[in-house]
């Protein structure tokens, strides 16, 4: 069993500002649906990287 | 972008021994966050190494950010004489590691780790407590974010559980 460790002012600081409405949508969906919004997610970035690096490339 | 389904199912199917650990075991538990690897510590047995080896080898592997040509062999050898390897495949990338700071090998891990079925495989996937222990001890400035996400993810997930 894990031991629980002691709060750090860091991460408690981090959770202040956290979107947990998100948290809760991702709890209610499945493992794979989970990973399929992954697979979204990481498709958008390159979409997004795309026009990045062609900016870069002038 | 990486292919989940394909990636399990290379492991599973070549019945590879190994716990998803990183930032797709922390998609697995809840987390929104953007990762585009998959982490993943595997058992350093000679027949487990045999297994991996043949598991990726079709999806031809090469050390990521290397330069092409070099002359990386993926065989059980090279497996053995190492130990964590970031590799990139047809499927996606993937960071193999032999053991990881503050969870160590495989076989202090598997306790730790829960049985998931995903893309109709099973596989191993390390337990949210021992996740944020793991990611704590990894001390980097970067992780503290992630654990703060994983502790609301298990505060949210003991308040579902408490009503």
């Amino acid at each position: 069993m894990t031991q629980p460790s002691a709060p750090d002012p860091v991460v408690e600081a981090y959770k202040k500002n956290l979107d947990r409405s998100l948290i809760r949508q991702n709890l209610q969906r499945s493992i794979q649906e989970r990973l399929e919004a992954l697979m979204e997610l990481q498709r958008f970035a390159e979409e997004l990287q795309r026009p990045g690096r062609r900016i870069g490339t002038r | 972008m990486t292919d989940f389904k394909g990636l399990l199912r290379a492991l599973t199917d070549a019945d590879v021994e190994f716990i998803l650990v990183g930032g797709v075991a922390a998609t697995v538990h809840g987390s929104a966050r953007l990762t585009r690897d998959v982490d993943a510590v595997y058992r350093r047995s000679s027949e487990n190494i045999a297994r991996l080896v043949r598991a990726l080898a079709p999806h031809n592997p090469y050390l990521r950010g290397a330069p092409p040509g070099l002359p990386f062999r993926w065989d059980s050898a090279t497996v053995e004489r190492g130990l964590n390897f970031t590799l990139t495949t047809d499927v996606g990338d993937l960071d193999l590691f032999g053991e990881i700071a503050g969870g160590g090998t495989y076989d202090a891990l598997r306790p730790h780790a829960v049985t998931i079925q995903v893309f109709e495989v099973e596989c191993l996937c390390l337990g949210l407590e021992r996740l944020i222990h793991v990611k704590r001890a990894a001390g980097r400035p970067k992780d503290l974010e992630t654990v703060a996400e994983l502790e609301a993810i298990l505060e949210e997930r003991r308040r579902l559980e408490q009503h």
